[in-house]
């Protein structure tokens, strides 16, 4: 099929923000294929089978152990997924790929491991390397054979990876680039076989390469003691004039900021995949728990402040699931055209906004579920006896991964005002429609469901007028004004997940799911018009314009919804099911 | 030689089932591949990785959404599958007569039945099977070897285990034991995808007429009561005595 039909269909970054998309055009997972549900079944039986037996000695961080799991779930085909087949993999849509980091979420600290290998250690080679490259390491990679790594941050240089201390020069045979710097928070350092390292040549040309783990002069620094994921393997990786084959740099010279932002952005979106698996597991603990535990004669499940977090925490992983699947189905579609790595990746590059706001909204929404979980078991939750203290602990480094939230979230802001600038996204008329229009008050849409709709469509009013008056008064110093970048990035991914959610209930109603579909679809949707009205709010008296106020008051009136009540029945459907009810 | 193994689908143990007006409610259920069935096709499977020259053909009698199970069968290594479709609620001495017409035609000479159904629990269908073939069967098996034409079983009896020596063909029904089934690679299940998936119709060799309908179907419900006895503790535990023994009827 040809590319640009593909193109055609697909819809662009960010374009939600100003279009409705159809609910028939989305992928829900209810309408998975009968191999991609076999698929997360096969994931999650290798996380029963191999991770969870020993479980506690991966936690405990145990290299061989490590590198024997990551060689069975290369036996198993887990590892391939986004290789290409001449390499040993399968190379199928981005959506199996996901399905499987949900699944392995489950996997504890073994998890940072498994996707630091297969995602931000091998994704640099299938999508930068060249055939002699890939021929070289894929196959290990894909087997298990060979572990990776990547290695972009440094003792100086976190968010601001272009600051990278690290220099490459080319010695004077020409043969061989001589790497020295330092680089920190290397995950599988203590046992990978190869690392993308970047490194700035001659003090300037931002590149990356692939540095095998015996070059001479590479040695490893201590594991961190950290907080959580103790039975990841951290350690800082040492060059010293480390020799590497001048054939090993990795994509163009002075290029590696593409690959480093690039690979990260496809972190960012297995991040937030991970998180859904996170999600539904406590959902499933919390209302077990609650169904269990006793208090003042009854099951605390009955009491409203416990329904109270349990009907929130099932809400908010129904939307980011919602989101994560709408976003790799339509990702699937544009690479379903796409043959070359550089069709490729611009078919990723195309969906830039969406994972800035999903790592956010993922890392955040899982945060909170562990944190509420936590509290629904009480002083049990606290001890370490109890699965949830570790689920706490592993999942605090989520925020900071991938770029920080503080980073994804100014991104999230920064690369659609960038697509509007660049004229691939019609932001600027939207805005200026916003500033001046009117609410809406009726979308089409079947019945149930036309109320959230419309707040929907209000939410991407005020969205668009805050960014549009923000714009307006600082021009392009917008930018500086972090506070107000942050806010339009929350209400922005306040309306994906929120839109998400409401596109797959409309898919499942009529359906034994729609009911509570559309309940949880409800819930994210009100909550995150009442978040919208303050961060607006917050947002235009910083901006200072009263006007602009007045307009959002317009857009976000009162929505009249009682939440607590949909969130006390949301809760009955979690106990019912006995954890997440979709 | 042909093998063939005898598979169904079942809600997944973790499933939580919930009663519905009439029977079972099983709308958002989970299924899987009963893990019963999953021994015959592992078996199957080792057979020939043992290096005996085999076809294995996964087999399925029931509704529309059978095929799951059959795709997971086809992932974890069987050539090929046939489903003879059908929403009738067929009784185990029926569906041996069906599926033994499948068998001859097939000229299959062992048949690997689950030992007993995860659902319903009935453990029927592999004697029946046999008994429609007029072959000879071993149920709950824990252990095969197969010689030239000879397959030497262990099964399990009520007293402890049996060692047993049958001749091909035969049916052989399972039991937890015989091996550790394998799950699905990835590479595998898009293999199966391009497999030999036949449909059959129930009818093909003639008309079934099934033995005995279900009218009516329900499982166990189990909660709890919540009730708090007030009062004088001496009271409270008279009535807890008399709830016991009363309502309750356990002591």
């Amino acid at each position: 099929m040809a590319v640009t039909d593909k193109r055609s269909t697909a819809p662009q970054g960010g374009s939600f923000l100003i279009e409705r998309h159809r609910a028939e055009s989305i992928l829900i997972p209810e309408a998975f294929s009968d191999e991609l549900k076999m698929m997360g079944q096969a994931a999650e039986q290798y996380v029963e089978r191999e991770i969870k037996p020993d479980f506690e000695a991966l936690e405990a961080l145990d290299y061989e152990l490590s590198v024997q799991k990551i060689r069975k779930a290369g036996d198993q085909g887990l590892l391939g997924i986004d290789v290409p087949e001449a390499y040993g993999g399968l190379d199928i849509e981005k959506t199996a790929s996901m399905l499987v980091t949900e699944k392995l979420a489950q996997a504890g600290s073994f998890n940072v491991t498994f996707n630091a290998h297969s995602g931000i250690g091998t994704l640099p080679l299938v999508y930068f390397g060249t055939p002699e490259q890939q021929a070289k390491y894929l196959p290990g990679l894909v087997s298990g054979e060979k572990i990776a790594a990547y290695c972009l941050s440094e003792p100086g240089s976190g968010s601001d990876a272009l600051g990278a201390k690290t220099r490459a020069l080319l010695n004077d045979a020409g043969t061989h680039y001589l790497l020295s710097g330092t680089k920190m928070w290397i995950s599988n350092a203590g046992f990978a076989d190869l690392f993308t390292v970047f490194a700035k040549v001659d003090g300037e040309h931002f590149s990356a390469f692939l540095v095998e783990r015996d070059t001479p002069g590479l040695s490893l620094g201590a594991e961190e003691k950290k907080m959580g994921i103790k039975g990841s393997s951290t350690r800082p990786l040492i060059l010293e004039n480390a020799e590497v084959p001048k054939e090993n740099l990795l994509g163009e010279l002075g290029r590696g900021h593409v690959i480093a932002f690039q690979i990260l952005n496809l972190g960012r979106l297995k991040l937030a995949a991970g998180a859904i698996g996170g999600c539904k597991e406590m959902v499933r603990l919390a209302s077990g728990y609650a169904q269990e535990r006793q208090q003042f004669g009854k099951a605390i499940a009955e009491f409203g402040l416990i329904q109270e977090k349990i009907g929130k925490m099932s809400a908010e992983t129904f939307a980011l699931e919602s989101a994560i699947y709408r976003l790799t189905g339509a990702m699937d579609e544009h690479l379903a055209g796409a043959l070359t790595q550089a069709e490729k990746l611009a078919a990723i590059g195309e969906y830039v906004v969406e994972y800035s706001l999903l790592k956010v909204a993922g890392s955040e929404i899982l945060d909170r579920t562990i944190d509420e979980a936590l509290q629904v078991y009480g002083g049990y939750g606290f001890s370490a006896e109890y699965p949830i203290e570790l689920a706490y602990r592993n999942s605090r480094i989520n925020r900071i991964f991938e770029g920080t939230n503080e980073i994804n979230r100014l991104l999230t802001s920064g690369q659609l005002l960038k697509r509007a600038m660049k004229g691939q996204l019609e932001l600027m008329g939207a805005a200026q429609a916003a500033i001046q229009g009117e609410p809406v008050t009726d979308v089409s849409a079947p019945e149930p469901l036309v109320d959230a709709f419309v707040a929907v469509e209000n939410m991407k009013r005020a969205a668009l007028l805050v960014a549009g008056l923000g714009a307006g008064r600082y021009m392009q110093a917008l930018e500086q004004e972090q506070e107000l970048m942050a806010r339009v990035a929350d209400m922005v991914a306040g309306i994906y997940l929120a839109e998400s959610a409401l596109l797959r209930s409309e898919r499942l109603l009529g359906s034994n799911r729609g009911e509570i579909s559309n309940l949880l679809a409800k819930i994210v949707t009100f909550e995150a018009f009442d978040q919208a009205r303050v961060l607006g709010s917050e947002a235009l008296r910083r901006i200072g314009n009263r006007d602009g106020l007045a307009k959002l008051e317009s857009y976000l009136s009162d929505h009249g919804v009682d939440l607590i009540a949909l969130r006390r029945k949301a809760a009955e459907s979690s106990y019912q099911q006995g954890g997440y009810p979709l | 030689m042909k093998i063939i193994t005898i598979i169904k689908q079942v809600p997944d143990a973790e499933a939580r089932l919930h009663p519905a007006e009439e029977g079972i409610d099983l709308d958002g259920v989970t299924f899987v591949i009963d893990g019963m069935d999953e021994y015959g096709v592992e078996e199957a499977l080792r057979l020939r990785e043992q290096g005996f020259d085999a076809e294995i053909i996964a087999v399925a009698l029931g509704p529309q959404r059978y095929e799951e199970a059959i795709r997971t069968a086809l992932a974890l290594g069987a050539d090929r599958a046939i489903h003879i479709e059908t929403d009738t609620v067929l009784d185990p001495i029926t569906q041996a007569k069906v599926l033994s017409n499948l068998v001859s035609e097939e000229e299959a000479e062992l048949v690997f039945v689950g030992g007993k159904q995860a659902d319903w629990d009935s453990a029927a269908l592999g004697p029946a099977l046999a008994e429609a073939l007029g072959w000879p069967h071993s149920d709950w098996t824990t252990k095969l070897d197969i010689g030239a034409g000879t397959l030497t079983v262990t099964h399990d009896t009520d007293e402890g285990q049996e060692d047993l020596s049958l001749p091909l063909p035969a049916v052989i029904t399972t039991q937890q034991g015989l091996n550790e089934p394998r799950y699905p690679t990835l590479p595998n299940i898009m293999k199966a995808k391009r497999k030999e998936l036949k449909k059959l119709p129930l009818d093909q060799w003639g008309g079934v007429q099934a033995k005995t309908a279900v009218v009516g179907e329900a499982i166990q419900v189990r909660e709890r009561l919540n009730r708090v006895i007030e009062g004088d503790p001496v009271e409270a535990a008279r009535e807890l005595v008399r709830l016991l023994r009363e309502e309750a009827k356990v002591l």
